[in-house]
């Protein structure tokens, strides 16, 4: 029961979020209209259907692949792609997402995401107040501000270290063929040693 | 659990007449069975919901949702709740048929039907239910008038269940299906156990605290034992004509759903 649990959770969520959107999010133009997803990490279909038999139509999730009207099969990766409504095409041809049915309802329910205005400031504020929901917001502001420049700091390190000191690392191979001369070398002055003292003991000899 | 009443005993073990039949535990008249399996859901209709939510912790609303996922409904479909009871079932499939379809929400007892009514009229769900107050044994629909009929705790409150899944049989269109969602045997013996201590010593004080009820309650309990398990049932569905039948535990066999087509 995985699937329902899942199936759930997205349904409240989805018409929590379509709610609380400052945009006229009309889901008129889909009423009545499916869009199943298969992603390949799960092993169940999701399908959004619209429903209008309530006064405001919603969105109602479930694993039910009958009643489609627009299939795509996709991986999670490629899900933040298709926000943007005009990527669609650009995804099906670089052959990351599989299209079956009416892609103009895919379209319409990416339109949907796309336009979605949530002030979750003025919503939190509802309930925790003005005065902690402004530090919270700057909170929250400090530390994505930090994050964002520590993913840049590593960014940036990790381009010059490509770029430039790649270049100036010593090669495994480097490394081997100068151990390779070291071990000639010390093996030449062994020999010269063997011979110096050879010939000491020559002269001493006469 | 249990959705509305329909009055029947299952499979009849042999120390069963021909006059007589289960109610719990006890060995009553089949006449009286209807109006006391009646008594019970008038006394918990109220509370019916709520009950539901306390005794499963929730989870009957995914078992209902298996249900959904499994029936493969469309839109324009013609669907029979039965023994629908506050109509959790019908919520959802009125808005999956959409105003094409038709969701007939039937129950015996008129509490539930009312609180179901009530229920999702609040909802604003008007457009496409009809409501029936129906004996799954006698079912006053045409045959084949149906896309899918579901019984959700419905089935081990009817008297006599062979006749009622006939009945069933008769109204569903040829390619209609049955989804029947019930209580059944747990898989597994410490379930089991846990799952009668819980049933007899916990969930009739819950009822009798929350909806003034506990012998309600109590029968809720020795229905379920008294219900046919798993495979006994799957064989019912197959005398009663329908093909390709088959049953998923659900949270280890707590609840099962069985499935079953007309052809």
């Amino acid at each position: 029961m995985v699937s329902q649990v899942l199936t759930s959770t997205l349904e409240m969520v989805i018409n929590k979020t379509l709610a609380l959107s400052a945009s006229n999010t009309s889901l008129d133009k889909l009423t009545q209209k499916t869009l199943t997803l298969c992603l390949e990490e799960l092993g169940f279909p999701l399908s959004f259907s619209v429903c209008n038999t309530l006064e405001n139509p919603h969105i109602m999730v479930t694993t039910l692949t009958e009643c489609a009207d627009c299939t795509i099969k996709t991986s999670m990766s490629t899900l933040q792609e298709l926000k943007a409504e005009q990527q669609i095409t650009e995804l099906i041809k670089q052959d990351k997402l599989d299209l079956t049915g009416d892609i103009k309802i895919a379209q319409q329910f990416a339109s949907l995401v796309e336009n979605l205005d949530i002030d979750w400031q003025s919503e939190l504020a509802k309930h925790i107040g003005d005065i902690p929901t402004h530090k919270l917001i700057l909170l929250g502001k400090k530390i994505s501000t930090k994050v964002e420049f520590a993913t840049k700091q590593i960014n940036a390190d990790a381009s010059e270290y490509i770029v430039h000191e790649q270049r100036l690392i010593v090669t495994r191979s480097q490394i081997d063929q100068f151990n390779q001369q070291v071990f000639e070398v010390s093996k030449h002055v062994d020999e010269l040693e063997q011979r110096i003292s050879q010939l000491i003991n020559r002269k001493d000899l006469q | 659990m249990s959705s509305s009443e329909q009055n029947q005993s299952p499979d009849k073990p042999d120390s069963l007449s021909d006059n007589t039949t289960h109610f719990g535990y006890k060995t009553i008249d089949k006449e009286d069975k209807v109006s006391m399996v009646a008594g019970v859901f008038h006394s918990v209709a109220k509370q019916y919901d709520v009950m539901n939510d306390l005794m499963s912790f929730g989870v009957h609303r995914l078992w209902k949702r298996f249900t959904i996922d499994a029936s493969g409904v469309r839109p324009g479909n013609k669907v029979l709740d039965l023994a629908g009871g506050t109509g959790d079932l019908t919520a959802k499939f009125s808005q999956l048929v959409g105003k094409e379809g038709k969701v007939i929400l039937a129950d015996i007892n008129s509490s539930m039907l009312n609180v179901g009514r009530d229920k999702l009229r609040d909802k604003g769900l008007v457009q496409n239910i009809e409501y029936v107050q129906a004996n799954a044994q006698y079912l006053p629909f045409e045959d084949n008038t149906f896309d899918i009929v579901t019984i959700a705790f419905g089935l081990r409150n009817v008297t006599d269940k062979d006749m009622a899944l006939r009945s069933i049989y008769r109204v569903l269109k040829p390619g209609g299906r049955l989804l029947v969602l019930e209580f059944s045997k747990p898989e597994y013996e410490l379930l089991n156990k846990a799952y009668d201590f819980y049933s007899f010593n916990i969930l009739p004080k819950i009822g009798e605290l929350v909806a003034k009820d506990g012998d309600s309650y109590q029968y809720l309990a020795e229905s379920i034992r008294m219900h046919p398990d798993q495979e006994t049932l799957k064989v019912m569905m197959d005398n009663a004509g329908f093909e390709q039948t088959s049953f998923k535990n659900l949270t280890g066999g707590v609840v099962a759903l069985h499935k079953g087509y007309k052809f």
